[in-house]
């Protein structure tokens, strides 16, 4: 549980608060970041990448809700950057296994549940017609079950473009689902 | 396109229960460490000192307004152009008057005169004659062209002695003002 106190000790540049403050935050940093990219890799770089940032900005938290919105905000923002650079080189291309996969795992019924690099498959075939902004509306909406108005905030978006946004994930999946499974 | 609601459904609830599992968090934790140690061994924090210089453009409001602030100076600067413009194309048209009996004798004459008629923003007291910008520059151009012609006539005429003589006789003959050539 991150707490103000927590956060406070850390301003005063105390190394070993901080070490505590980053096992806490990177576990849902790292679930954004690799919903959002679908690879294991550049996710743990941008959680790294993160926690420098905040380390350089703690001084302007003021409360512990703050600091989990800001985080995700910065999150968002380096995988913005991330995707933009693989769109500079892209290489991911659709292939008929990864959609072979998502059927049999989907006609394993309920218990099933994913490995980190099965779940980057599906996540990167899913998602890979949308929009970064589209992305992370679905990865947070949908999968990390976020609010449209803690998504508003965390994005810098407003409400109605959320919805829109999630609107249009949701269809581009749902026809992409439809036509390949 | 309700099959693929459903299929879509069971897509999100795999996705949603595989939640990405970090299973390098010390790894992260060290690699962030020795990265904020060596910005602060590194002295003066860069993006410190940008975001003191800087940091003030974020602020909501200040952004909302500079961006107005610009707006507004720019559609300032437009309207000043056109006015600019509109009253150019006003002043060439415009007539002037000229009660000056004096004839100008010389092209410097000329010039100082057309630059006192500019300066009096095209207007004279007492009104002769009214003639436009253009038709200035038209008697302008035509002065300097019968002066050009003038000299040359006035070549030709030293240069023949004969032709002079019988000039001056004409001249005598009908009476004139002897020319003083």
């Amino acid at each position: 549980m991150i707490d103000l106190q927590l956060i406070e000790e850390c301003k005063c540049g105390n190394f070993n608060n901080f070490r505590k403050l980053v096992e806490l935050s990177s576990p849902f940093a790292y679930s954004v970041a690799f919903r959002m990219l679908g690879d294991e890799d550049q996710a743990k770089d941008v959680v790294q990448e993160t926690m420098v940032t905040i380390w350089e900005k703690l001084k302007k938290i003021k409360t512990a809700e703050v600091y989990k919105t800001w985080i995700y905000r910065v999150v968002v923002n380096k995988c913005y950057d991330e995707m933009r650079r693989r769109k500079r080189n892209p290489e991911f291309v659709t292939d008929e296994q990864s959609w072979k996969l998502i059927s049999n795992r989907i006609s394993e019924g309920p218990s099933a549940a994913l490995e980190n690099n099965e779940t980057s498959r599906i996540i990167r075939i899913l998602t890979e017609k949308l929009s970064p902004r589209q992305k992370a509306v679905f990865v947070l909406s949908e999968l990390e079950g976020m609010s449209n108005d803690e998504i508003s905030g965390i994005t810098g978006i407003s409400k109605s473009a959320v919805k829109a946004n999630l609107y249009h994930a949701r269809k581009t999946i749902s026809q992409r689902v439809e036509k390949y499974l | 396109m309700e099959k693929g609601n459903e299929k879509y459904n069971k897509v999100l609830n795999l996705l949603r229960k595989s939640t990405p599992l970090l299973n390098s968090t010390g790894d992260i934790e060290n690699e962030v460490l020795i990265r904020i140690k060596k910005i602060n061994q590194s002295g003066v924090n860069l993006s410190e000192v940008i975001d003191f210089l800087f940091g003030w453009v974020y602020i909501g409001w200040v952004r909302r307004s500079l961006i107005a602030a610009a707006m507004a100076l720019v559609v300032i600067f437009v309207y000043q152009q056109g006015v600019i413009l509109k009253r150019i194309e006003v002043l060439s048209r415009q007539t002037i008057i000229i009660n000056n009996g004096n004839a100008a004798s010389s092209s410097d004459e000329i010039d100082k005169f057309l630059t006192q008629f500019r300066n009096s923003g095209h207007r004279f007291p007492s009104m002769n004659i009214t003639i436009s910008e253009s038709q200035m520059k038209e008697l302008q151009e035509s002065f300097k062209e019968m002066q050009i012609k003038y000299k040359d006539l006035e070549n030709i005429i030293e240069g023949d002695p004969d032709l002079k003589k019988l000039i001056e006789k004409k001249l005598i003959e009908n009476n004139r003002t002897k020319i003083n050539l």
